[in-house]
C-alpha cells in the first residue's frame, strides 16, 4: 500500500517544494535579484514544461504526431478544458483510424 | 481566481505574471473597466476602514478562494487518476499532494513516475517547477515582515499560486485603502486552507476512481498532459523572444530523450533553457 522508496520520492519532493516557498521570504526579503537572475527564474517555468512534454514532439507514432499539431493549435485559442478534451479525442480518434 | 483567463493555469502556477500585470494595471492605473473578467482586487473588503474581526476576515478569504476550486477540482482528479495509473496507492497519492501541496511539480513527478522512482531527478524537477516560489515570496516579504516567524513558517507552506495571489492582491489593495495591517492573516489562511483541502481530497478521489477508467493510456488520455502543459505555456506566451529559452530547452530535451537512456531529458532541457534565458538577458 506504501512502498518506502515513494515515500521517500514524496518527502524529497515535500522538502524542497517548503524551502522553495521559504526561500524567497528568508534571502530575498531585504534584496532585489539581479535583471539578469529574474529572467532566468521568470523563463524557468516554462522550460520545465516544454522539457517534460519534448518526447510528444518526437515521437514515431503518426497518429500521435497530428494529434499533438491539434492540440497544439487548440491550445493557441481555447482555455483549459475544451483544450484537453480535444486532444484527447484526436488522440483517441487517430490512433483508431491510423493505428 | 476568475480573473485568470484560464482559471486552471493558476492552479500549476504559470499564470503568476499574468497575475502581476493584473495587480499592476489595477494598482497603478486603477480603473476597473480594463479588467474584464472578475478579479481578486473586486472582491469585497470589510465594511469600512475597521478590520472585521478574525471570524469574518477567514470568512472573507473563503469567499474570495470559491471560484478557484472550481478550477482546481477537475485538475485534482486527472492527477489523481494519473498517479494511480503510474502504481501509486490511494494513500500514497494524498500523501504526496497534502505533504508537497504544489499541482505543477506533482503532475510533473507523475509523468517521470517510474517504479521505483527516481528520487534525485523527482527532487530536481520539483525544484525547477517550484522555482517561481522564491519570487512569490520574495514579492509577499513586505507584507509579512512583520508578523512572527512561528506564524510565518506554517502559513508560507500554504503559499500556492492561488493563496499567494489572492492575499498578494488583497494586502495591496487594503494598503491602498490605508488599512493597517495591509496583510490578512485570516483572510490569506482560510483562502489557503480552502484550496489545500480541496487539492488533498479531489487527488485522493481521482485515486480511488482512476482505475475505474482502465487503461487511460489506450484512450488518447497521454495527450491530456501535453494538452495542460500547451495550455499553461500559452498562458505565459511573452512573444517570440521571450520563448526563445524554451526553444532551446524543447530541443535539447528532445534529442537528449531521443539520445540518451532514462529520464534525464527533462533536467537537459530545462537547465539548456537556463542558460540561454541567461545568455539571452546579457543581450540587452
Amino acid at each position: 500500500m506504501i512502498d518506502p522508496l515513494t515515500v521517500l520520492a514524496i518527502l524529497a519532493m515535500a522538502g524542497v517544494t517548503y524551502l522553495t516557498r521559504i526561500g524567497g521570504y528568508v534571502v530575498l526579503k531585504n534584496r532585489a535579484l539581479s535583471p539578469r537572475a529574474t529572467a532566468v527564474m521568470e523563463a524557468a517555468p516554462g522550460c520545465v514544461l516544454i522539457s517534460v512534454i519534448a518526447p510528444d514532439f518526437v515521437s514515431r507514432n503518426p497518429a500521435d504526431l497530428a494529434a499533438l499539431a491539434i492540440t497544439l493549435l487548440a491550445a493557441t485559442r481555447l482555455s483549459m478544458l475544451p483544450t484537453v478534451v480535444i486532444g484527447v479525442a484526436s488522440a483517441g480518434v487517430l490512433r483508431w483510424l491510423i493505428g | 481566481m476568475a480573473h485568470f483567463r484560464n482559471p486552471i493555469a493558476a492552479r500549476f502556477g504559470y499564470g503568476a505574471r499574468t497575475d502581476d500585470r493584473q495587480l499592476s494595471r489595477r494598482t497603478a492605473a486603477a480603473r476597473p473597466a480594463a479588467v474584464r473578467a472578475m478579479s481578486v482586487s473586486e472582491i469585497p473588503l470589510a465594511e469600512g476602514r475597521a478590520t472585521g474581526g478574525r471570524g469574518a476576515e477567514f470568512r472573507r478569504g473563503l469567499a474570495a478562494s470559491t471560484p478557484v476550486l472550481l478550477g482546481i477540482i477537475p485538475y485534482a482528479l486527472v492527477l489523481g487518476a494519473q498517479a494511480a495509473q503510474k502504481g501509486l496507492s490511494v494513500a500514497e497519492v494524498p500523501l504526496m499532494t497534502g505533504l508537497n501541496f504544489a499541482g505543477g511539480s506533482e503532475f510533473a513527478a507523475i509523468q517521470l513516475w517510474t517504479s521505483p522512482p527516481h528520487v534525485l531527478l523527482i527532487a530536481a524537477i520539483t525544484l525547477l517547477v517550484n522555482s517561481r516560489h522564491f519570487l512569490m515570496g520574495a514579492a509577499l516579504a513586505p507584507f509579512i515582515r512583520h508578523l512572527p516567524k512561528r506564524q510565518v513558517f506554517p502559513a508560507l507552506f500554504l503559499m500556492c499560486d492561488e493563496s499567494w495571489a489572492v492575499g498578494l492582491a488583497d494586502a495591496q489593495r487594503r494598503a491602498a485603502a490605508g488599512m493597517r495591517p495591509a496583510f490578512s492573516l485570516p483572510f490569506y489562511l482560510a483562502a489557503g486552507l480552502s484550496v489545500y483541502l480541496a487539492w488533498v481530497a479531489f487527488t485522493a478521489c481521482g485515486a480511488a476512481l482512476g482505475p475505474v477508467l482502465g487503461d487511460v493510456e489506450k484512450y488518447g488520455f497521454a495527450m491530456a498532459f501535453p494538452a495542460v502543459f500547451l495550455v499553461l505555456l500559452r498562458g505565459m506566451w511573452k512573444g517570440f523572444a521571450a520563448a526563445r529559452p524554451w526553444l532551446a530547452s524543447l530541443v535539447v530535451a528532445a534529442l537528449a530523450y531521443l539520445l540518451v537512456p532514462g529520464a534525464w531529458y527533462v533536467a537537459a532541457g530545462a537547465v539548456s533553457g537556463l542558460a540561454a534565458a541567461w545568455f539571452l538577458a546579457g543581450e540587452t
